[in-house]
């Protein structure tokens, strides 16, 4: 997967930049918290229309399960895990040491297992955006959600809709073995967090 | 006639966030909702429609994409009507949509906020709320029906309903 940007590059650029140094820290916390399994890799930063943003990331009317971290605060944002349910549920088997459940309802410990995954993978980036632009985010519990992709996507984008036309998103990939999964994370920031991310790099440079 | 490219397949448009699309009949209109609230217009006689996906409740003077901000696209829905010869008498409207999906703890519980200022505007507009399914905890799937005003629902795991 090659990276993307608009042609506003320099500033997109600054944003990839600070993501990916957060997203090397986050994967390292995922590999061991998937016994060396399971990286993260930053796919794309890009800016997207509004209306054409489920049509751009590939989301369409499919039923998908997901984690939801919210960002609590002005400088914050929303980060969603998007599964599809046959990977999640052999992820959530293989973090609790059994075989993937056959029963169409997810137990309690497949929901709990799948929450901690993005709990871990949530606050290894908020702690590394916090240590990166120098401020204090308040994370959410996460959110188990079974649902259209496109609609949890939509209440994650309220912040930056508020005021633009064109959202910031931040896509990170799975990788198992280095073999890249159908798994994403879509890391939507506010626009206080996006100005506060361009500052720490232009202080940075 | 829609007012922006949206993407059509087989006789059914996707009206993406912020987009109204008008049409007459035998077209679709369709849309994925969340906090988003799917407004749908219909003139029976004529048969015609238009639906658009709000996204937020007041451009307070904003620029926008205009069948974003409830404000805005109330108005907006209305011209696009006028310009296919549908006037805006005899028009009734169906709701759906304004879920609020995660973190409803905070004070900004948008989906609410949307169906509020739609009613407000709809009510403004002198356009009578026929039917609504809105509110919840879960997203949507809904189709328009520009042959007779239905609009058909599904919910994650739930059997379709009509409006």
């Amino acid at each position: 997967m090659t990276d993307s940007f608009r042609d506003d590059g320099p500033r997109l650029e600054v944003l990839h930049e600070l993501f990916a140094s957060a997203t090397h820290d986050a994967s390292a916390v995922m590999c061991r918290w998937t016994d060396g399994l399971i990286t993260v890799a930053l796919d794309e930063v890009r800016e997207i229309p509004l209306e054409d943003v489920a049509n751009e990331l590939n989301i369409g009317d499919e039923l998908l399960t997901m984690v939801v971290l919210a960002l609590r605060g002005e400088v914050g944002g929303n980060m969603i895990l998007v599964f599809d349910d046959d990977s999640a549920r052999q992820l959530a088997a293989s973090l609790l040491g059994r075989e993937p459940e056959t029963d169409p309802e997810w137990t309690e410990p497949e929901k709990s297992a799948l929450t901690e995954t993005g709990n871990i993978l949530g606050c290894a980036y908020m702690n590394a955006l916090t240590r990166l632009i120098n401020t204090d985010l308040v994370p959410s519990a996460p959110y188990f959600i079974q649902d259209y992709a496109a609609s949890v996507l939509q209440q994650a984008l309220m912040a930056q809709a508020l005021t633009c036309d064109e959202l910031l998103i931040c896509r990170i990939g799975f990788r198992y073995k280095n073999k890249q999964l159908d798994w994403r994370v879509l890391f939507v920031p506010t626009q206080a967090m996006r100005r506060a991310m361009e500052q720490a790099l232009h202080s940075a440079h | 006639m829609s007012s922006c490219i949206a993407r059509q397949i087989a006789g059914e448009t996707m009206v993406g966030m912020g987009q109204a699309t008008a049409g007459r009949a035998p077209e679709r209109m369709k849309a994925i909702l969340g906090s988003c609230v799917a407004v749908a217009l219909y003139h029976p006689r004529l048969r015609a429609g238009v639906v658009a996906h709000v996204v937020l409740p007041d451009s307070a003077g904003r620029n926008g994409v205009p069948g974003k901000f409830a404000d805005t696209a109330v108005p907006h829905m209305l011209t696009l009507l006028k310009q296919m010869g549908v006037p805006s008498h005899g028009l009734t409207a169906k709701l759906t949509g304004g879920a609020n999906m995660f973190d409803s703890t905070g004070p900004l519980k948008i989906g609410d906020a949307n169906v509020e200022a739609v009613t407000r505007e709809l009510t403004r507009a002198g356009i009578r709320v026929a039917a609504r399914d809105v509110g919840g905890t879960k997203g949507r799937r809904m189709s328009f029906d520009c042959s007779n005003g239905q609009i058909t629902i599904e919910n994650a795991g739930l059997p379709p309903r009509i409006l």
